[in-house]
């Protein structure tokens, strides 16, 4: 026929249509098309011929499609069904409700015949879910930090670049011209503002408090979207003297009284300034890089009229936002000329040391860096920055452990299967179509799948605050309610019941009925899918242990490092604040100069490790000597320094009281210092970090130490011992045998010396610890995911050995009765799931060592990869496999023989 | 009123497919009772919707059908011819009866003539 309506549609209307009425709707479909063809033109007429096709959705003809016509009227009856002639069986409904209640019965008799079964598939899932929900909430929490600010695709942070020859390095810390710079030469940035570490002492009412004050710019509450709930944020840090403070700073210093226009004195003793209340911003989400406590303007900064016009002094953070619609690379390009402007002098030096432009062309370039990633970024955040890395790990790990737990349901599935064969053969038999066997086996694997889940939800309810503790983390269920989270949670859900529930249903709908009938459908082949699912499971597992033990041993080694000092029975002071350092130690050592429990006492200005105060800092001195560019950390202290570390002199000799003049121009160096500067017997040479400025003598040489963690290599320190200077931490040597006591009589000595400071003392060898939280936190991740993954792998493992076990009983009877002994059959149940586990070992191996190799290459201090971490897991591995299989085997070996043969 | 209230209801659109199966007299099919009505009624009128209303009539007693007559248009399928049954004439004239009779019970005023 020439003109003929469209195929689909008609395909479409075939399978609409009720059979025994096709032929004649058909045909008038296709006659009303021809004459419409004629009347408006064929394109029209097709666009009818759909459109009317479409209307023959209705539920008279969809019903009438699975119902049969014996259940419609009489006198329709008598015509249709005498005259329908072809295929004229029309289905019955495939939910009809009498089967759908006798599915229930019968999944619920099932369940309860088959307790172990289903206890170990709702337990393996309950506990892959609530896994899974950790680990995605953690991943989830990481990669949505600064994700609430409105038009955070358009903030940025600026960063310099600077391709030294040494090192390519990336800076966050800019000096203060850049940002008014910035506003006068580009118009297109919208917003900018400064941010800058400011005092922490906060006075009213003649009461002191410990406060993160920021410096920073009005622009601050306009970039950034946090709530302001009192004030105005157009004028809130308009005055050089205004103060927006944070709800929870409110509370803490005012309490019930209204915070608003009342006036706070910032700053230490003698220098305070006062401070009007403008603003009070609304809690910080947990999920924000910045959380402080107060803002002021940054021209009250100390240094801000010194350094406000030098281009070298690198003191804050800045950030930008630009106008809608600016492309941020042709922002960077522009800030090229910028830079070439304003960094005239820091690019000479640089060319000086030979440095290359890099790939973009750049010696020294301004950058900018998305919001969205500075939570991720290493080297602007100062190393504490989450590795994106990690974030996908961990989404990685979820991810194995619930196909882990699928691959589990799909095998239990699957083994059952045939001892629920003729069931399927009885039903098809009586006429069950294909479609209700699916919906009936399927629905109970849902439904398993549902406890399973719901059981998971709980679990995760329940452990939620002690995850929070174990990995100092402050997720909620407030991320989980989000519809997002929702509809991501029942995708998982839908997709675990369609492919772990669904798979195994298809697998019995084909059974043959007659073959399951006369008893020949048994478990003939062992079973590709099950045997791969096997290898995948413990491929993953193996995988996560390698992971885990080297890790593991990574922290350890990090750990046992030598750190160059003693850090036991040393205890740290931070002092905080309100007390002056100087005065505190002087105190102090007289106070604690005949007390036997103390053997020294010295300050410094650098903490070693973390301390409860969790702050650290870094002074770095840079000079050139004899030609050579110098670099060192630069290190003040305190008499007893290395007596109280217990650091041996290599060299010379330590600071003394005894010479007046060592508090002004001398310093004790370490070895690679030495090494940095040359000079094979360092003692007694003099260098100078500015030409015009102090001539240095170094009068002592002491080992290289770890002033930070072991992550790095160990690096040139310089000591000096300044009594003008401020001293930040005080560190106490007792008495090892006095050890248990010594905090409390510190404490109480604290009280008298700086009554005004809070004591917050802590031992040493904690601090250095807190170096390795991130690795610490890691390894007892990967030690967790990998237990419940190789715990997941064996209950599936266990109970499909079981599976196969009982369907080898009659075999094993009959290998007993010719002779078989039981060391003999145990092995022969045992060899096909060993070879099974060895492969996955084999096909793990590599991976595990690709990654972690990788994972290690970022560390100064590693260890190397051992052969025999791969050969002790392998080995475990199978001895575990060995053991949870061996559990059935041998009972199945031990079994009479005239037991087994009798079965069936 | 009593005989209208015992027979089966008959909708609108079912009472003018009936209708216009008894003006077609033989040749009333799905494709002639849907010309028809389009025609005399100048509604739209889906193929879908004569069908069901067909076929519910002949449920309810008040047409019969074949099946045949293909020609090529159809591609050789057959059609299925309706005609009134007894019980259908019947009804369509009690129902006219009905409404006769309402009609007749109008006060006679200018606006309804």
């Amino acid at each position: 026929m020439k003109n003929s309506p469209p195929v689909w549609a008609d395909r479409l209307f075939t399978w609409l249509c009720p059979p025994h009425l096709r032929e004649e709707l058909l045909g008038d479909l296709h006659e009303q098309f021809a004459e419409q063809v004629e009347q408006v033109g064929e394109r029209k007429a097709r666009q009818f011929y759909i459109l009317e096709v479409i209307r023959f959705f209705r539920p008279y003809f969809l019903k009438r499609r699975v119902t049969s016509p014996l259940n419609t009227g009489p006198v329709y009856t008598k015509t249709s069904y005498k005259n329908a002639a072809s295929s004229a069986y029309p289905q019955p409904s495939l939910l009809q409700p009498a089967m759908l209640s006798n599915y229930i019965k019968i999944a619920f008799r099932n369940l309860w015949k088959s307790k172990g079964y289903a206890t170990i598939n709702v337990v393996g899932l309950s506990v892959a879910f609530c896994v899974c929900t950790f680990l995605f909430l953690t991943a989830y929490f990481q990669l949505s930090y600064d994700s609430f600010h409105a038009d955070g695709d358009r903030i940025f942070q600026v960063y310099l670049f600077s391709n030294d020859p040494d090192k390519a390095s990336a800076s966050s810390t800019v000096p203060l011209p850049l940002t008014p710079a910035l506003k006068a030469d580009f118009p297109e940035i919208e917003a900018a503002t400064r941010l800058m570490n400011g005092s922490n002492v906060v006075a009213y009412k003649g009461k002191y408090f410990d406060k993160q004050i920021m410096f920073t710019d009005p622009d601050f509450l306009r970039l950034f979207s946090f709530p302001l709930i009192q004030g105005n944020k157009a004028t809130a840090l308009n005055d050089r003297s205004n103060i927006v403070i944070s709800q929870q700073m409110a509370k803490a210093v005012f309490g019930t009284e209204d915070p608003m226009g009342k006036r706070l004195l910032l700053g230490p003793d003698g220098s305070q300034k006062e401070f009007l209340v403008t603003g009070i911003l609304g809690d910080f989400p947990n999920n924000s890089s910045i959380q402080y406590d107060a803002f002021v303007q940054i021209t009250n900064a100390g240094n801000y009229q010194t350094d406000k016009d030098k281009w070298d002094a690198m003191s804050h953070i800045t950030f930008v936002k630009l106008a809608p619609n600016v492309d941020r690379a042709t922002v960077e390009s522009r800030l090229k000329p910028f830079a070439a402007k304003y960094f005239q002098s820091t690019i000479d030096n640089l060319k000086k040391k030979g440095a290359k432009p890099d790939e973009r062309g750049d010696l020294f370039a301004v950058r900018l860096q998305t919001l969205a990633d500075i939570h991720f970024d290493r080297e602007l955040g100062g190393g504490t920055g989450t590795p994106i890395a990690l974030v996908y790990a961990l989404m990685g790990i979820g991810f194995f452990i619930l196909l882990i737990a699928c691959i589990n349901f799909i095998n239990l599935s699957v083994a059952r299967s045939f001892t629920r064969a003729k069931e399927v053969g009885v039903r098809k038999s009586l006429g069950a179509l294909k479609n209700q066997l699916f919906i009936q086996i399927w629905g109970e694997a849902t439904l398993i799948c549902f406890t399973g889940f719901l059981a998971g939800l709980v679990l995760t309810y329940l452990l939620l605050p002690a995850f929070n503790t174990t990995f100092q983390s402050k997720l909620t269920l407030e991320y989980i309610r989000q519809p997002k989270q929702i509809a991501l949670m029942l995708g998982v859900f839908a997709l675990v019941t369609l492919i772990a529930g669904g798979y195994p249903a298809w697998q019995m709908t084909k059974f043959n009925a007659v073959d399951v009938l006369k008893g020949k459908i048994t478990m003939k082949r062992p079973g590709f899918l099950r045997n791969s699912l096997i290898v995948t499971q413990f491929a993953l597992s193996t995988l996560l242990i390698c992971c885990t033990i080297i890790a593991i041993q990574q922290v350890s080694h990090m750990r046992q490092q030598p750190l160059g000092f003693h850090k036991e029975q040393v205890i740290s002071i931070p002092v905080g604040n309100k007390a002056d350092g100087q005065q505190v130690l002087k105190r102090m050592r007289n106070t604690l100069a005949n007390d036997p429990t103390i053997i020294s006492i010295t300050g410094t200005g650098v903490n070693l490790g973390l301390g409860k105060d969790r702050s650290t800092s870094r002074s770095v001195m840079g000079f050139t000597y004899k030609d050579r560019d110098i670099s060192t950390d630069w290190l003040q202290i305190d008499y007893d320094y290395l007596k109280t570390l217990d650091i041996k002199l290599l060299a010379g000799r330590e600071f003394n009281p005894a010479y007046p003049s060592d508090s002004l121009d001398r310093v004790v160096i370490t070895e690679s210092m030495a090494k940095m500067i040359g000079e094979k017997n360092p003692v007694g040479r003099y260098f100078q970090t500015d030409s015009a400025g102090v001539k240095y003598q170094i009068i002592g040489l002491v080992p290289d130490f770890h002033l930070y963690s072991s992550k790095s290599e160990r690096k040139p320190i310089t000591m000096y011992l300044a009594h003008s200077q401020p001293i930040s931490y005080i560190f106490v040597r007792v008495a090892p045998q006095r050890l248990a006591g010594a905090m409390d009589k510190l404490k109480a000595v604290w009280k008298e010396v700086a009554p005004r400071s809070e004591f917050i003392g802590s031992f040493l060898d904690e601090n250095t610890n807190a170096w390795y939280k991130d690795e610490e936190k890691l390894s007892q991740l990967f030690t967790l995911a990998s237990g419940i993954a190789i715990l997941l792998s064996c209950l599936g493992l266990f109970a499909v050995a079981l599976m196969v076990i009982e369907q080898r009983t009659k075999e094993i009877g009959v290998r007993k009765v010719l002779g078989a002994s039981i060391p003999n059959i145990v092995f022969i149940l045992s060899q096909d799931f060993v070879r099974l586990v060895v492969l996955a070992i084999v096909i793990a191996t590599p991976p595990a060592w690709f990654f972690m190799q990788k994972w290690l290459d970022s560390y100064s201090y590693r260890i190397e990869i051992s052969v025999w971490v791969f050969i002790l897991v392998g080995l475990a591995a199978i001895f575990i496999a060995l053991v949870t299989v061996s559990f059935h085997s041998i009972k199945a070996a031990l079994m009479n023989p005239v037991k087994s043969l009798r079965t069936e | 009123m009593q005989p209208i209230m015992t027979r089966a209801y008959l909708g609108e659109f079912e009472e003018l497919v009936l209708l216009t199966v008894a003006v077609l007299e033989g040749q009333a099919y799905g494709v002639t009772v849907a010309t028809e009505l389009k025609q005399r009624t100048n509604r739209t009128i889906s193929l879908s919707g004569v069908h069901i209303a067909l076929y519910r009539l002949e449920e309810k007693g008040f047409v019969l059908s074949e099946l045949g007559g293909a020609t090529t248009a159809r591609g050789g399928r057959r059609k299925r011819f309706f005609i009134v049954t007894a019980q259908g004439k019947q009804t369509l004239s009690e129902i006219r009866d009905v409404r006769n009779q309402l009609w007749d019970s109008i006060p006679t005023t200018p606006s309804l003539t």
